[in-house]
């Protein structure tokens, strides 16, 4: 997700110690906890899956473009800029197939899009 | 326990309310949500001719960073063109430019106080007996918007005026700029869509309306009984195509899950009661268009929103949740209204 799971939970730390001291307005302190809970939540949600879902994809997204490789280096970081890199070429593989009139090859990006965005879907997703 | 803004904003009244003494400012308290601007709700009270005055009233401040850019003083006139008129909107009191009084911009507005505005409470069953009279006044009042002249209104002298043929591409190129500049990871589908967009692009607009920008469930007050009472949220407000207003609406994310356009009845019904009320038509190739165009910028917007905290100028929860909770599910939108999902 984005911004990164870490960088959210530090700056979730640093609104809890904030709440913790005296004189925090009560309607303040009461939606900082509330938003802080959600946040919580979804970074729960994520969590134990996220490795998997970014090897699948990064491996998905190879296939597709006809690349060969791996993940070796297992953090999540890592595995986050390879798949962002990834991505990148996706969309110039896109603008290609469209260019070409490729419609078939249009249609197997699609078809990744479309699997993307069930990897990533939350519970609490509105579509 | 007092506020630590309130001595600071009895001091600016005083400054704006010359016939006032003794200002004060009491219980003060900021409302949750509000990315865009930190808005508080407080009661002024005052001495004025010898009598004690009182008034609730709305601070709305811009926050160290948005996830939205937008100037003050537009939504602050765009509120105060509808003043008295068939829109219903708060009035507006101050409008501050300046950094000095309280270290960013404002307004202070009156309050309408009473009315809910949250979806959560709308949609969780007790007002499910007027939802029909909800929706015909929500798309009612849009249809006065978009019926409104702007030039009579005295907002061709405040925003930009596009030529009718180009409400699309000042649009569209706006809110792909926000992609260009905060978008923290490739967005693939966004993207693809941007480009169907320009290669797909609507008739010119059928006249020039005053678009709200940001016209949804969960930016009106509301009544038990299923009336409005204040249209909010108008920082996105400009001059364009009226279907860009009602387009925005249609964006699949403000079903809030409910499989109705803004959660309250079917689309069609929707644009019936908008038709009636605006005088205008619907063409519906061009309402595909800017419902995808909208999808498109609901995702520019959350983009910023993540880019506020990642660049580190606003690093609160608030800037976070809707870039976690719907980049994804704007992408399906997306998807569904390209009719791939």
């Amino acid at each position: 997700m984005t911004p990164e799971v870490p960088a959210v939970l530090a700056q979730l730390a640093q609104v809890a110690a904030r709440n913790a001291a005296p004189g925090v307005p009560d309607a303040e302190r009461a939606s900082d906890l509330a938003i802080t809970a959600m946040l919580l939540t979804l970074a729960a949600e994520v969590w134990d899956g996220a490795a998997a879902r970014l090897v699948e994809e990064n491996r998905a997204l190879r296939a597709l473009l006809g690349q060969a490789g791996g993940d070796d280096d297992l953090r999540l970081s890592a595995l986050t800029a390879e798949n962002h890199g990834l991505r990148a070429k996706l969309i110039e593989a896109h603008i290609a197939a469209e260019q070409s009139d490729d419609a078939a090859r249009q249609d197997l990006i699609w078809a990744e899009l479309l699997a993307s965005t069930e990897r990533r879907k939350l519970s609490v997703s509105l579509v | 326990m007092t506020h630590p803004l309130a001595p600071r904003v009895a001091a600016y009244l005083a400054t704006r309310m010359p016939a006032a003494s003794d200002v004060s400012v009491e219980a003060m308290e900021r409302i949750s949500g509000g990315a865009s601007r930190e808005t508080y709700r407080f009661v002024a009270r005052w001495r004025e001719d010898g009598q004690p005055q009182k008034r609730r009233m709305i601070l709305r401040r811009d926050p160290p960073a948005s996830l939205i850019d937008t100037e003050r003083r537009i939504e602050f006139e765009a509120y105060r063109a509808f003043a008295g008129s068939a829109v219903p909107v708060p009035e507006m009191l101050f409008l501050e430019e300046g950094d000095g009084p309280l270290d960013h911009p404002f307004f202070i507005a009156a309050e309408i106080a009473g009315f809910q505005a949250s979806p959560q409470v709308l949609f969780a069953g007790a007002y499910d007996a007027v939802l029909p009279q909800l929706a015909m006044r929500k798309w009612t009042i849009l249809g006065e918007i978009a019926k409104a002249d702007p030039a009579a209104l005295g907002l061709t002298g405040v925003m930009e005026v596009p030529a009718l043929d180009a409400c699309w591409t000042r649009e569209l190129d706006y809110w792909e700029a926000v992609f260009d500049g905060d978008e923290a990871e490739p967005l693939p589908i966004a993207r693809a869509a941007i480009r169907w967009l320009r290669a797909h692009p609507p008739p010119r607009a059928q006249k020039l309306a005053v678009v709200h920008g940001d016209y949804r469930t969960g930016n009106f007050l509301y009544d038990a009984a299923g009336e409005i009472h204040g249209v909010l949220d108008w920082e996105m407000a400009h001059l364009g195509d009226p279907l860009e207003d009602l387009a925005w609406g249609f964006n699949p994310v403000w079903q809030f899950g409910r499989g109705l356009a803004g959660g309250l009845l079917p689309q069609a019904d929707a644009v019936a009661i908008w038709e009636r009320a605006s005088g205008l038509t619907v063409d519906p190739a061009a309402l595909h268009w800017w419902t995808l165009f909208n999808c498109v910028k609901g995702q520019a917007i959350w983009v910023g929103s993540a880019a506020a905290f990642i660049k580190g100028g606003n690093r609160e929860p608030i800037m976070i949740y809707p870039a976690w909770w719907l980049l994804n599910a704007q992408d399906r939108a997306i998807l569904k209204v390209m009719g791939r999902l």
